[in-house]
């Protein structure tokens, strides 16, 4: 066995309803956050998410006042 | 005049008013105990042998006014302020939000009345004894109860990011205070962690990290995201950004607590898990921090004439350097030489002198205009807070930075007979002339905030003489 497989040796068998839970969430989430890069990255979903970049300087525009 | 009794109309700003003006007097009381306490490292007889006044009493009770009395009260004026206006609505509630207020104050009261008498359960940012630990539960849910609903009776369809960061924070924190909480009371003012031994430790900085994560990360990015481009008068650079610095902040940061456990009892892994991750958080920290200086994109000249705006842009730079800072310390090996010494004080000063301190100040000078429908009393005395915030809290750091990194090599220096060459109380000794710096440093920020309370009270002082609040409500009033 080389370095590497050492180091990513796991037994299996060992592993508690804790540990399973653990690495069911860790996985889940890793895989939630690259469909969300894809999500937001991907050219034809642009539009539609900065549409709501104007929102706190659109609210109320005539109503202002001072701050400076 | 119409316009501001339309708005005294439409929104409930009362208790938005009393947050704003409280969190500027407890960031007074609190730095101001910082400064005391940082004074009396320097020069221990200030200590003028009185337990309640000493550095071990006094330090809970510096925390526990600028992270819960400052920092809460901010992020409720804030929050509240910003859920109404994004989301066009007035508050479901204005009785829940005025409970919200007074129960939020009555804790503040009740650690003055425990801490500096050694009422604590020393846990760090937690020491409240347990039936304020319950009373802090209900006043959160208050406020939690009141931001959900507000959001779920909008006239938006969108929810904007600002929210998401207010109720990540909401959220996590109720979990977070719930469980870290958790005790055995043996009496009304004593009670014993349920969890013993490193799993108490675990928990405790689970907790810990989690705080500075969501309630001054989260919450304050929650302001950042409202406040930059309202005040720039510019839509935030990236939308996209924004999501992605959402998602990634908020499951990525639950993992970081074991970071503060390096070389501790805590299984080795999971320092390296914590360590991980908190490198991997540099991308959403500093994606944030680009998309909030970019929303001046364009309109750079603002800066010069704009002071308010100055106060946000720096507590960006400050939000950026202080995470690159925190997973740089992270790693065991610079760990090794960080941990236990002053380094870990300049660097959560970094964070919350300049990026909570700073943004949230910002925000607060933006609302006064806005609250008391005049302009800010004197924008000169706005610009001389800045600069002395900025100095302040720049002299506090490079002071603990390298106090820090003379205490961690003085501590591991050996001679050649493989004995430590120093003593500690050597190294007590070296570190008093950056003790000194430090006060010095506080108290610089200390007389910035004292000008800003002034500016605030003679902001009000003149709405009241203009009639201008008044009027507005009076108008209002009529209209309904």
């Amino acid at each position: 066995m080389n370095s590497l497989e050492e180091y990513f040796y796991t037994d299996w068998g060992a592993m508690t309803a804790a540990d399973w839970i653990g690495m069911i969430t860790t996985v889940v989430a890793f895989l939630l956050m690259v469909g969300l890069y894809v999500y937001v990255l991907r050219p034809k979903n642009r539009e539609k998410l900065e549409a709501h970049r104007h929102i706190p300087v659109s609210e109320d525009r005539k109503i202002e006042f001072g701050g400076k | 005049m119409m316009e501001a009794a339309a708005l005294e109309r439409k929104y409930d700003l009362g208790v938005i008013r009393w947050f704003s003006v409280m969190a500027v007097v407890y960031l007074v009381v609190g730095a101001s105990a910082g400064v005391y306490i940082a004074s009396e490292l320097a020069w221990p007889a200030l200590n003028f042998d009185l337990s309640a006044i000493t550095f071990g009493r006094l330090r809970p009770l510096h925390t526990n006014a600028v992270i819960f009395a400052f920092g809460g009260c901010t992020l409720m004026a804030t929050g509240l302020y910003s859920v109404q206006r994004t989301c066009g609505v007035s508050l479901w509630s204005s009785k829940m939000a005025w409970f919200t207020f007074s129960g939020w104050n009555v804790i503040i009261v009740l650690a003055v009345l425990t801490l500096p008498f050694g009422i604590t359960q020393s846990k760090e940012y937690a020491e409240l004894e347990w039936p304020i630990d319950i009373l802090i539960a209900v006043v959160w849910l208050s406020f939690l109860l009141n931001f959900v609903m507000t959001i779920a009776i909008r006239k938006s369809s969108h929810i904007y990011v600002s929210n998401w960061f207010f109720l990540a924070m909401l959220v996590m924190i109720t979990y977070l205070h719930v469980v870290n909480s958790l005790v055995v009371p043996v009496h009304l003012f004593k009670s014993y962690s349920i969890f013993s031994g490193v799993q108490d430790a675990m928990v405790q900085w689970w907790w810990g990290h989690n705080a500075v994560g969501f309630y001054l990360t989260a919450g304050f990015l929650g302001i950042m995201y409202y406040f930059v481009p309202k005040q720039a008068e510019r839509p935030v650079y990236s939308y996209r950004l924004s999501v992605l610095h959402f998602w990634a902040l908020t499951f990525g940061y639950v993992w970081l607590g074991a970071h503060h456990l390096q070389y501790t009892a805590l299984p080795d892994w999971t320092g390296s898990l914590g360590a991980a991750v908190s490198i991997a958080m540099i991308i959403p920290s500093w994606g944030g921090a680009i998309n909030g200086v970019m929303t001046l994109s364009g309109a750079w000249d603002k800066l010069r004439t704009d002071y308010v705006l100055r106060f946000l842009i720096m507590s960006l730079a400050f939000y950026a350097m202080s995470t690159f800072e925190g997973p740089l310390m992270a790693i065991k090996t610079v760990n090794s030489l960080s941990h236990y010494t002053d380094w870990t004080i300049g660097h959560v000063h970094s964070g919350a002198l300049g990026w909570v301190a700073l943004v949230g100040l910002g925000a607060i000078y933006h609302l006064l205009g806005r609250l008391w429908y005049t302009d800010i009393y004197s924008p000169a005395l706005v610009n001389v807070h800045f600069w002395l915030a900025t100095i302040g809290a720049v002299i506090y750091i490079v002071a603990m930075w390298v106090s820090g990194i003379m205490q961690g090599l003085m501590w591991r220096a050996y001679d050649e007979f493989g004995t430590l060459a120093y003593t500690f109380a050597e190294s007590v000794e070296a570190m008093h002339p950056y003790y000194a710096m430090r006060a010095i440093g506080g108290f610089i920020f200390l007389l910035g905030v004292i000008v800003m309370l002034y500016n605030v009270a003679m902001t009000i002082h003149k709405s009241a003489r203009e009639g201008s609040l008044l009027t507005a409500r009076a108008q209002a009033i009529a209209d309904a």
